[in-house]
């Protein structure tokens, strides 16, 4: 304590040095940099010949990264997952909404066909995986069956639980205005719904983007998950290796425009 | 609905409470919230309720929109029982229900966004507008509830009930939240679309100044089982000034009176 007290202007100069240092932009990246170099130095020139098997190295990674570049596989694979992705949550979204709404509107449906859509909830969609690859193939038909399937429920009975958690409080105030029931449903109900609706739209993003992954790790014939199974199974580490970083900077990329759209859509909840 | 006649003498009441008590149920045991009760609301009557926490003025209210059932007795309107909502009573709740989602402005033009009150689009915004103006949220239009204060959020309640003119105007304490300067200019604004327009008013309030100030006729409720204690007619000359009326003999008088009979229940009220 009085040491504190009897050094402040030498404290000072340190924490001023420091946070120059690792609070300014350049001194964070180059720390990162730094970092990043030695993890990759000792990647690439520390594991022995055996090792060197499974382990691969930076630079053999990065040479069949370039490979699949120039030869269009990384665009090829890539637009195979993205379309699987895009085309499934598309499908899961607008149909999880139209029903889930369906159900939220119409109480009586909802209590008839809860115990079915429980069920079918509760399952994890993944173990279907095998089965639709029976009744439809391993090519694209079946991830995209699988991936709906797995955005339909999340959205599907986020939009019930929105319409279901709308304040009473409001439906009675609009219905003493003589709002009709159309009028409920338009004003209040879907509104109400609207921000469990792209709360569930937002976490199915990533959903949809792993189950995609998934399908394609069990048996495909196409996509970056192909491309990592293909790979592990002729022991090419290094193949491996670079299918993984591209899901890496795949779900980065992914994430960040996520951040972005939820930033600007947010303004009256915050 | 056409709006309320000239005749403010009507014979017929407005609204009517005939033995209508109620009932709770809190855990399995039945508590009267309201004895039964006895009362009738003249057409373009304006009406306070005072009386301590727990009396049942809610309920009251309540029962008059319908949102709930006496469990004895009737309630009418326009000689009719209540059955189901009221939707000829503009209720404005203790608690603000405004649509989170929406602007101030957008939450003041809801009533005229409905089918039963067809508004063209530039009679609705100046209409908005004047609401506005009148609760003095100027500068406030496009902020969100979860923008404003408690106080703000209430005047936009108001305004959104006052804007399509209902022919009875149901207050829950609409102003507890209001700092007494504001209250006051509330209150004028109140007391003066509410005669202009002839609405039947029945208002709630822990304020008696704010009810002698308002009312025609007050209410003092007893605790806790409700009923009514007194009522008492307001026999000072409309319209007042609301900022000087508190200072005048006859007003000092009523609160005087009106106070004693509170008094007693207020303080029965706190050892609950």
């Amino acid at each position: 304590m009085s040491d504190l007290a009897l050094t402040p202007g030498v404290k000072d100069m340190f924490v001023e040095r420091g946070r120059l240092f690792f609070g300014g932009t350049l001194g964070r990246v180059s720390a990162r940099i730094g970092i990043l170099a030695v993890l990759l130095a000792a990647w690439q020139y520390l594991p022995g010949p055996g090792m060197r098997f499974w382990a691969s190295d930076p630079l053999s990674i990065v040479s069949a990264l370039v490979g699949w570049i120039v030869d269009g596989t990384l665009w090829r694979q890539l637009l195979a997952t993205l379309t699987v992705m895009s085309t499934s949550y598309a499908l899961g979204c607008a149909i999880g909404v139209s029903v889930g709404l369906a159900f939220g509107l119409l109480p009586r449906l909802d209590k008839v066909m809860s115990p079915f859509i429980f069920a079918a909830y509760a399952l994890p969609k993944i173990a279907l995986a095998p089965l639709l690859i029976i009744l439809f193939g391993i090519g694209v038909v079946s991830k995209i069956v699988l991936v709906t399937l797995v955005v339909f429920f999340l959205v599907f009975s986020s939009t019930i639980d929105g319409i279901r958690d709308t304040d009473p409080d409001l439906v009675r105030a609009l219905r003493l205005m003589g709002a009709s029931r159309f009028e409920l449903i338009r004003k209040v109900l879907i509104p109400a719904a609207l921000p469990w609706i792209f709360t569930s739209m937002r976490i199915a993003v990533r959903y949809a983007f792993s189950n995609t992954l998934l399908a394609e790790l069990i048996a495909s014939n196409s996509g970056i998950g192909y491309l990592i199974a293909y790979h592990s199974g002729i022991y090419d580490a290094a193949g491996t290796y670079a299918a993984v970083l591209i899901l890496v900077i795949l779900s980065v990329a992914l994430t960040e425009v996520l951040t972005r759209v939820e930033k600007a859509m947010s303004r009256w909840r915050a | 609905m056409p709006p309320n006649s000239d005749a403010t003498m009507d014979a017929a009441p407005k609204i009517q409470l005939i033995g209508a008590s109620r009932d709770f149920e809190a855990r399995g045991r039945r508590v009267q919230a309201l004895q039964p009760v006895d009362l009738s609301i003249q057409p373009a009557e304006f009406v306070a309720l005072v009386g301590p926490s727990g009396c049942g003025k809610s309920t009251i209210l309540n029962m008059v929109a319908g949102l709930l059932g006496p469990t004895l007795g009737r309630v009418t309107y326009d000689g009719a029982s209540v059955t189901g909502l009221n939707r000829r009573v503009g209720y404005m709740t203790q608690k603000d229900t405004l649509l989170p989602w929406r602007t101030v402005e957008a939450n003041i033009r809801i009533a005229l966004e409905l089918k039963c009150r067809p508004t063209s689009r530039t009679d609705a915004t100046a209409k908005v507008a004047q609401m506005i103006e009148l609760v003095g949220l100027k500068g406030f239009e496009h902020h969100y509830p979860n923008e404003l204060s408690g106080g703000m959020r209430k005047r936009v309640a108001l305004a959104r009930t006052l804007i399509y003119e209902p022919e009875t105007l149901l207050m829950d304490e609409p102003f507890a939240a209001l700092d007494a300067q504001l209250r006051l200019v509330m209150l004028d604004q109140l007391q003066f679309l509410t005669r202009l327009r002839k609405m039947t008013v029945l208002f709630v309030t822990h304020d008696l100044g704010e009810a002698i100030t308002l009312a025609d006729r007050v209410v003092v409720m007893s605790a806790r089982p409700g009923r009514i204690r007194t009522i008492r007619n307001v026999p000072i000359e409309r319209p007042l000034d609301v900022f000087k009326a508190r200072f005048s003999a006859a007003f000092g008088r009523l609160h005087e009176e009106l106070w004693d009979e509170l008094k007693d229940e207020v303080t029965k009220g706190t050892d609950l």
